[in-house]
C-alpha cells in the first residue's frame, strides 16, 4: 500500500482535495481551485494550492503537463490514483464506522 | 501586485512555478485572504526549500483562517470597547486608551483578512476598501498619537493630533460597514452577524456626529454607540466560530 499522504502533515487535507479534483482528468491551478471550492464550499488559497501541488509533484502523485497559455495542467499519476483510492477507502470505512456509532448513540 | 507577491517566493521556486502561478493569480480578483495565504505560502516555500518542512497552523487551511479571523474580530471588538470606556472614565489621560484602540483596529484588520475569503471573490473592490480604510486609519491614528505626545494640543502644519486620531478611528468604522455590506451580500458568514455589525457601525457614526454637534457634552452616547460597534464585531466573530464548531460534541467513552 502506498501511503505518502500522511507524510504531508498539515498539507494532507488540501492534497486529498487536489487529488480528488484531478481524479476525473487533468486540470490547471485555477480549475482545481474552482472545483475544490464548488465541491467543499470552502476556499482554497493560491499559496496553499501551490504548496500542496509542489509536495504532490515531489512525491510523484501528480505530474505536470505542458503549459497551455501559461496555465499548466496537472494530472494524477498511477501511484497517485492508487494512493487516492487507498485514502478514500480508508476515509469511507471510517465514515461508515462513525455513522453507525452515531446511529446507535442517537437511536 | 502580482509581481510583488511573486517576489516573496524564492528564486528557485519562481523558476519552476512562477509563470503558471502568475497566470493563476491573474484569473480572478485577489482579496486580503488570498494575499495573506500567498505570503504564508511564500514563507513555507523558503522553509521547504531549506528542508525545514511546512510552516505553521495556517496549513490547516480555511478552518484555521476562519478561527484566527473570528478570534481577532472578537479581540478587536473587545479592545475597541475597552479603549473608549477607558477614554471616558479618564478623559484627562486618553493616550493609553487610544493605544488600546489602535491595537483593536489592528486586530480587526486581522479579523477582516481571516473572514474575507469568499467575499473578496465577488466584491473585491468593496473588500479591499473595507481593508484599506482601517489600515490607513490605523496609520493616521498612530501619527495622531505621536503628534499629541510630542506637541500636545498644538497644531502641526494646521493639523491637530487628536483630529488625525479621530479620523483614523472613524475610518475603521466606515471600513467595518463596507465589510458588513460585502458579507451580507455574499452570505459567506451568517447574515444576522453582518446586519448587526452594519447597523452598529451606522449607529456609531451617527452618534459620534450628534455628540460632536453638542460640543462633546454627551460622551456616554459615543461610548454606548462604540460599544454597540464592538458588540457587532464580537457577534460576527462568535458566529464565525460556530461555523467551525463540530456538529456533535464529543462525549467521553
Amino acid at each position: 500500500m502506498n501511503a505518502p499522504l500522511p507524510e504531508l502533515g498539515r498539507f494532507a487535507e488540501p492534497a486529498i482535495l487536489i487529488l480528488v479534483s484531478l481524479s476525473d482528468g487533468p486540470k490547471h491551478g485555477y480549475a482545481i481551485m474552482a472545483d475544490v471550492e464548488q465541491g467543499t464550499g470552502r476556499p482554497l488559497g493560491p499559496g496553499t494550492l501551490y504548496a500542496a501541488l509542489a509536495r504532490l509533484e515531489e512525491r510523484g502523485l501528480i505530474e505536470a503537463l505542458e503549459p497551455v497559455d501559461r496555465r499548466r495542467p496537472y494530472r494524477l499519476t498511477a501511484v497517485g490514483a492508487t494512493t487516492l483510492a487507498d485514502q478514500l477507502h480508508g476515509l469511507s470505512a471510517f465514515a461508515e464506522l462513525g455513522l453507525s456509532r452515531l446511529a446507535r448513540s442517537t437511536g | 501586485m502580482i509581481a510583488l507577491l511573486l517576489r516573496l517566493y524564492p528564486a528557485r521556486w519562481r523558476a519552476r512555478y512562477g509563470d503558471e502561478f502568475a497566470a493563476l493569480l491573474a484569473e480572478r480578483p485577489l482579496g486580503p485572504f488570498d494575499v495573506a495565504d500567498i505570503a504564508l505560502g511564500a514563507l513555507d516555500a523558503h522553509l521547504h526549500l531549506r528542508g525545514l518542512g511546512s510552516y505553521s497552523e495556517h496549513r490547516k487551511g480555511f478552518p484555521m483562517s476562519l478561527r484566527i479571523g473570528a478570534y481577532a474580530a472578537i479581540a478587536g471588538g473587545a479592545l475597541w470597547f475597552a479603549a473608549f470606556l477607558w477614554g471616558s472614565l479618564d478623559p484627562a489621560d486618553q493616550d493609553p486608551g487610544s493605544v488600546v484602540g489602535i491595537l483593536g483596529s489592528i486586530a480587526l484588520l486581522v479579523g477582516m483578512a481571516g473572514l474575507s475569503a469568499f467575499q473578496a471573490r465577488r466584491h473585491p473592490g468593496l473588500i479591499w476598501a473595507a481593508f484599506a480604510l482601517p489600515a490607513a486609519g490605523g496609520a493616521l491614528a498612530t501619527l495622531g498619537l505621536i503628534l499629541m505626545a510630542v506637541v500636545g494640543d498644538q497644531p502641526v502644519a494646521g493639523v491637530y493630533g487628536w483630529g488625525l486620531l479621530i479620523v483614523g478611528l472613524l475610518a475603521t468604522i466606515v471600513g467595518s460597514l463596507l465589510f458588513a455590506i460585502a458579507t451580507y451580500r455574499t452570505a459567506a458568514l451568517p447574515r444576522p452577524g453582518a446586519v448587526i455589525l452594519g447597523i452598529s457601525a451606522v449607529v456609531s457614526l451617527v452618534a459620534f456626529f450628534v455628540a460632536s454637534g453638542q460640543g462633546g457634552s454627551s460622551p456616554w452616547i459615543v461610548v454606548a454607540a462604540f460599544g454597540a460597534f464592538a458588540v457587532g464585531w464580537i457577534v460576527l466573530g462568535l458566529q464565525a466560530l460556530r461555523l467551525d464548531r463540530p456538529a456533535v460534541a464529543p462525549s467521553p467513552a
